[in-house]
Parts: C-alpha cells; sequence; structure tokens
C-alpha cells in the first residue's frame, strides 16, 4: 500500500497464468491459516510457546503486522509474570542453567527471564537485516530491552545493551544513513550510561565514532549532525578551559574545510559549517555554545577568517552554489557585526556579485534569492 | 492535510483542457484505480497490508475528493467498515480484529470529518466522540509528548496526529475552554521546540536530526496549537526555509534529507511545511509540478514514488495533494496543515 523503490512492470494488472493464480491462492490461504492460529490462541489466553511460535511464522512473513506484535508481548509478559512465582528450581532447569545464573549474578527466575528475552532479540536479527526500516522491529526491540532493564540485574541489563551497540554499529556499517539506527544508538547510550548510574559516559567514544563514520564517507549528515550534538557535553566533561574550547573550535573547522576542499559540492558538509557558525550567531534559539566567553571580537574575527577561506575555494569551483550560499549568508551576518566601515572585509559590489552567480547557477530556487535580495538591501 | 473549507477550483478535470497531455491529471484513471483497491482480494499483497486498510481508505478518499470525485466510494460501506474497526476504549485499529492504535484512531477521525461523520458516531456509540478524545488524551506522556498505543513508542509524528484528531473532534482544550482540559497543550508544545535543531528542522526526538516528515509534523501541530508564526519569526522561517528549499533536485523532486533520493511522499511533507510558514515561492513549482506528474501512471491510474516505479495509493494522495497546493488546475483545494 506504500511501497518505495520498486519498477512497474508495463501494466501492473498484468493478466496472470492460471498456475500463478493457484499459486498465489495457496499463499493467502497459508497465510490466512496462519493469521487465524495465532488470533484463536490470544482470543482464548493460551500464551503458551506454541504461540509464540506462531507469532514468529507470522511475522517473518509480515513483520508490518503490529498487532501481532501485540499478542507476541503479551505470550512473553505472562512468560516473565510466572517466574518469580518459580521459587525452588523444577526439572524445567538444568544444572548448567543454574550455574549460569549464579555467575550472572542472576536468580533462578531472572536466568530464564534473560534467556527468553535474549531469544526474541536473536529472533529480530535476521528481520531487522531484511527490513531495516520497519519501525515494528526497532519498536518490539525497545521493549524488550526496557523489559530485561526492568526484570534483570544491572549487570545483565548493561551486557544487553552492549549487544544493542555492537548490533546498532553494524547496521550502521550497512546503511550509514539509517534514521532508526541512529535514533536507536542515541537509546542504547542513553540507557548504558543511565545504567551505570552516571559513572559511565560515552561521550568521547561516540564522539570518535562519528570521525570514523566521517572518514569513511564524508556526505554522512547523520554522523555530522550526531557530531555536532555531542560536542558541548564533551567540552563539559574534559572541563575544557577557554583555550581548550577555541582548539577544538579551531579543529572542527579546519576538519570541514578540509572536507569542503574534498567536494564543495556535498549538502551535508555546508550543514556542518553552518553547525559551526551557528555557535556564533546569538539569534539562533537552538545554536550550542562552543567557544566560551564568546566576545564581539571573536564573532567578527571568524566570520572574516571563514569569508576569506570560503572566498578561496571558489577557485576551481566557481560553477558551485553552496559556496556563493555561505559568502552570502555569512557577510550579511558579518555587516550586522558593526564593523567600522573601512575596515570592513566585504564590498558591496562583490555581494552583489555572488548574488548575481546564484542565481544564474541556482534558478530553482529564485524566489529564495529574490527575498534575500530585499532581506540584504543591496 | 485536510481539504480547503469553502468551494474549491471545481474538479472533474474541465479546466484541464488546454494543457499539453503529459501535463493532465488522468482524472477517471485515479478515480477507477482508487475504487478497484478493495477489490483486490485475490492478491496476496491485498492481505499483507491489512494492517493499514483505515489509512488506505482515509488517502483513498482524500485522493477521491482531490479528484472532485467524493462519492467514488459509498459512504455507508465506508462508515460500516470504520465502525467495525472501533474498539470500547474509543481506539481504532487498522481493520477488524487489529488493536487500537494512535494512528488508525486518528485516520478514522480524518474520514468522518471528511464524510461529515460524526453524527453517525455519536449514534453508534454513547458520546462516541468524546470517547476517541479521551483513547487519544490518555496516551500523552509525562515529557507532553504522545504514545502510538499501550506499548508506548513515542514519536512526534504521534503528537502532530493527536492534536489534529483532537481538533477536528472540537476536543482541544482551546475549543472546550469550560471543561478540564483533556490534553496539557504547554507541554505538548515544549516537546516539539526541543526537537527543533540549529538548522531549523525538526527530529523524531529531542536530539534527532532533521527530516522532512518530523519538519511537517512539528510545524502542523504548532500550526494547529496557533504558535507557529510567534515561535519561529521571520528568521527561523527563513531558516528553516532555507533548509526545507535545498530539498529540490535538478529533476524537480523533493528529498527528505540532504543528499537522499527524491520521492512523490517527500515532496508534499517539505511543500505543505514551506506553505504553513510562506516560503512556498521558494522553491521552482512548474519543475515539482512536472515531476510528480511524471511519477503518475497514465494507463492504469495512480502515483507511484518516483517516475517509472510501481504506484499506490499512499503516493497517490501524496502526489494530488501536491499538485492541489501547487494550483494545478482541476483539483479540489487543500489545506497545508
Ligand atoms: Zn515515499
Amino acid at each position: 500500500m506504500a511501497s518505495h523503490g520498486i519498477p512497474r512492470v508495463s501494466g501492473t494488472l498484468v493478466d496472470k497464468s492460471e498456475q500463478a493464480k493457484e499459486k498465489e491462492r495457496r499463499q493467502i490461504e497459508r497465510y490466512k491459516a496462519a493469521e487465524a492460529e495465532v488470533i484463536d490462541r490470544i482470543r482464548v489466553k493460551d500464551y503458551s510457546a506454541t504461540t509464540l511460535q506462531a507469532t514468529s511464522t507470522l511475522l517473518a512473513q509480515n513483520p508490518e503486522y503490529y498487532t501481532i506484535w501485540n499478542h507476541r508481548r503479551l505470550v512473553l509478559q505472562d512468560a516473565i509474570a510466572k517466574e518469580p512465582t518459580r521459587t525452588q528450581p523444577d526439572d524445567d532447569i538444568d544444572a548448567a542453567d543454574l550455574t549460569a545464573a549464579r555467575l550472572a549474578n542472576q536468580t533462578p527466575a531472572q536466568h530464564q527471564i534473560a534467556l527468553l528475552l535474549t531469544e526474541d532479540l536473536a529472533f529480530l536479527l535476521p528481520l531487522l537485516k531484511q527490513y531495516p526500516k520497519c519501525y515494528w522491529i526497532w519498536n518490539h526491540r525497545a521493549w524488550l530491552l526496557a523489559t530485561a532493564t526492568q526484570h534483570l540485574p544491572t549487570s545483565s541489563a548493561v551486557t544487553l545493551w552492549q549487544g544493542e551497540m555492537g548490533l546498532v554499529t553494524k547496521m550502521l556499517g550497512m546503511d550509514s544513513r539509517n534514521f532508526h539506527g541512529w535514533g536507536y544508538r542515541r537509546t542504547a547510550v542513553a540507557a548504558l550510561e543511565g545504567l551505570s548510574g552516571g559513572d559511565v559516559s560515552l561521550v568521547e567514544p561516540e564522539f570518535e565514532y562519528t570521525t570514523k563514520m566521517i572518514r569513511a564517507n564524508l556526505s554522512n549528515f547523520s554522523a555530522w549532525h550526531n557530531r555536532g550534538r555531542l560536542i558541548p557535553r564533551l567540552l563539559v566533561e574534559r572541563q575544557a578551559s577557554s583555550e581548550d574550547r577555541r582548539k577544538l573550535f579551531d579543529a572542527e573547522f579546519e576538519l570541514i574545510t578540509t572536507a569542503l576542499y574534498t567536494d564543495p559540492y556535498d549538502q551535508s558538509l555546508w550543514f556542518y559549517h553552518q553547525y559551526l557558525m551557528s555557535t556564533l550567531d546569538t539569534g539562533n534559539k537552538h545554536s550550542v555554545s562552543i567557544l566560551e566567553p564568546c566576545t564581539h571580537g571573536d564573532r567578527v574575527r571568524y566570520l572574516e577568517q571563514e569569508i576569506e577561506s570560503i572566498r578561496e575555494m571558489l577557485d576551481g569551483a566557481e560553477d558551485c552554489k553552496y559556496i556563493y550560499q555561505a559568502l552570502l549568508e555569512y557577510s550579511m551576518r558579518y555587516l550586522e557585526m558593526e564593523v567600522e566601515a573601512g575596515n570592513q572585509k566585504v564590498t558591496t559590489a562583490e555581494r552583489k556579485g555572488w548574488l548575481e552567480e546564484l542565481r544564474k547557477i541556482d534558478p530553482l530556487r529564485e524566489g529564495r534569492w529574490n527575498d534575500l535580495e530585499s532581506k540584504m538591501k543591496l | 492535510m485536510s481539504l480547503a473549507a469553502g468551494p474549491g477550483r471545481g474538479g472533474g478535470g474541465g479546466a484541464q483542457g488546454q494543457l499539453p497531455d503529459e501535463m493532465k491529471v488522468v482524472v477517471e484513471k485515479h478515480v477507477a484505480y482508487i475504487q478497484s483497491l478493495d477489490t483486490r482480494r485475490e492478491e496476496l499483497e491485498y492481505h499483507l497490508t491489512e494492517h493499514l486498510r483505515i489509512s488506505g481508505i482515509y488517502w483513498g478518499l482524500t485522493a477521491l475528493h482531490l479528484l472532485g470525485h467524493p462519492d467514488a466510494l459509498p459512504r455507508d460501506g465506508v462508515l460500516d467498515f470504520l465502525f467495525s474497526c472501533l474498539h470500547a476504549d474509543g481506539g481504532f485499529g487498522a481493520a477488524p480484529g487489529h488493536d487500537p492504535h494512535m494512528l488508525y484512531t486518528v485516520s478514522s477521525v480524518q474520514i468522518l470529518a471528511m464524510v461529515d461523520g460524526f453524527d453517525e458516531l455519536e449514534k453508534r456509540m454513547k458520546d462516541g466522540k468524546l470517547k476517541v478524545a479521551k483513547y487519544i488524551a490518555g496516551l500523552q506522556q509525562p515529557n507532553g509528548t504522545f504514545a502510538g498505543d499501550e506499548w508506548g513508542e513515542t514519536d512526534t509524528r504521534f503528537l502532530y496526529c493527536a492534536l489534529n484528531a483532537l481538533s477536528l473532534l472540537g476536543f482541544l482544550p482551546s475549543q472546550q475552554a469550560d471543561q478540564p482540559p483533556l490534553i496539557d497543550v504547554p507541554a505538548a508544545t515544549a516537546y516539539v521546540k526541543a526537537c527543533q535543531n540549529f538548522d531549523g528542522g525538526f527530529g523524531t526526538e529531542p536530539g534527532a536530526e532533521s527530516h522532512s516528515g518530523q519538519v511537517f509534523t512539528c510545524c502542523g501541530a504548532l500550526s494547529i496549537t496557533g504558535e507557529l508564526d510567534s515561535y519561529l519569526g521571520e528568521e527561523g522561517k527563513d531558516r528553516l526555509g532555507a533548509w526545507l528549499s535545498e530539498r529540490q533536485l535538478p529533476s524537480g523532486g523533493l528529498n527528505g534529507r540532504p543528499e537522499k533520493l527524491v520521492d512523490v511522499c517527500y515532496s508534499w511533507w517539505v511543500m505543505s511545511s514551506m506553505a504553513m510558514i510562506g516560503r512556498l515561492h521558494w522553491i521552482d513549482k512548474a519543475k515539482l509540478t512536472a515531476f510528480i506528474l511524471q511519477c503518475q501512471d497514465p494507463e492504469e491510474g495512480g502515483f507511484a514514488d518516483r517516475p517509472g516505479d510501481m504506484v499506490d495509493v499512499f503516493h497517490t494522495v501524496f502526489g494530488l495533494a501536491g499538485l492541489s497546493l501547487l494550483g494545478h488546475p482541476g483539483l479540489v483545494e487543500v489545506d497545508p496543515a
């Protein structure tokens, strides 16, 4: 009902052969039978292992069927609720399990819950690989982890969440822009930090991770975005002096400038440059601060430095619209800084020229350039 | 998305007469395509998408309204199906036997609003409107956001859905000034604002990357509460408008995030957000119109995500809504929020 990237075969309603129709009829029958099996069992509150298996069969075929995920959770909840009532180890739990439980600092009941949840996490793996953008799979995974955190000793929950970090690293290795992946990564980081009671911070390794991802593929805005989000906390945790802060700021400019020289036509990079520049912009409600203190002189100096540096990028990339956009945007902010007329590093003629180029290269956004012209009062 | 009040620009395609063929919306074929959707029970895909059925009906019905054929799906049949998905707690599932969820409850409320069916709801369930409103309100979390259902997944999509449905039901606190509020509006808008990024865009949760789908839901939410203009201000609109306008690629289509592929559904989210902040003139409307029309299947009806791909009802409604917002002749007007 909502498909992406599936080529249209000429005439979607092509006549199928009798054989194909028969095959499809049988598939539908099998699917409806698998569905009925789950629904009938849940209706009579049969929360057995057989019901769990029935939901697995159906979900493997259709992971978008959210009601079946709900049914699966009812079965799991029921199994979890029964565990603590089992005071004596019984026949179901063998000696090896008991030893494992003791080693993991778990009660026998907790050990059984851990096994159950781990098994379910494993069931999701091939599904996630096949449907990496399916909300309901990520949703169920998050529920399993939240349930584990609630019922298991902290050390066991930490082990599980560490496994999730490994998984999400693998997933982002395959699709470095996966939205769910990055969101889940932030969740896992927050969970691990939370479980440590504030003793553990993952800011440094996460910052490193964005560096690694950017090195692998400059165009990964998801990584640049996360990097920008981490920097304020990183500086606080490093107890950075104003000198340290300036060093980091300069290093980030160097990183992004090198990247921009590699590919000035990549939007992702320009947005990160904008992010750095936004930290100097007192008018942006959602900018963070990197320099502390950040004086009027600092703002003027960095604006001049970046305008100069971007101006040099034009050499050999005269057809790159982002360069002109950046020059116009930053020079507008620069001229609002009340720099004495005689010392201004940008002339009106120059700004007019940039705007003219921009109009030529990027006619799609002509309306925006018209508005920009009036805003700049050229 | 809702259809603008008052008379639209006609519909039925009469005004398209002057256009070259490739610029024409094949109205009759789209109508037939949508009507055919519920007759495809011999296809496995029909059964695999049952978890979307109510939304599918909402998309189909909206498309028909945009095409000027609002009666092409029988109202009684739609209402009967809708009420067969209603649960005692006031929530709607996607199909009979499916669990209640925010997404399908909102689609149901939107359908009821479109077919003028709230009286029917009251007849079938005592205090039905209030019950549905309470189901939605009950999903609000202490931090202001909304969960999709009792299992707790939260997302700014659900927050927008909740405000949209409550406003259609007439149960927003501002619409019920003499009653205790059903939801905490200030907490909801505070959450939306916390999802905004330095680039002017919004993400699924605080800290998440800007995404045009979330820009739409967050702008829509602030627009419903009447805060969009005052919150963003001209600078904020310029910043967000710039980010949105960069979604247009040389093909004329729009993508959802930097360096991603164009898609008809993103066209809608980006474009309607731009309309809400008065920046729709920052992209090339003629090129976007041409792109959306290239995604149309002129033989069998329907729109796809990209030219040459398989059509579906989801991209069909967003394609048509996009064309309507672009002022394409022959379509009924649409309200961006
Ligand atoms: Zn799409």
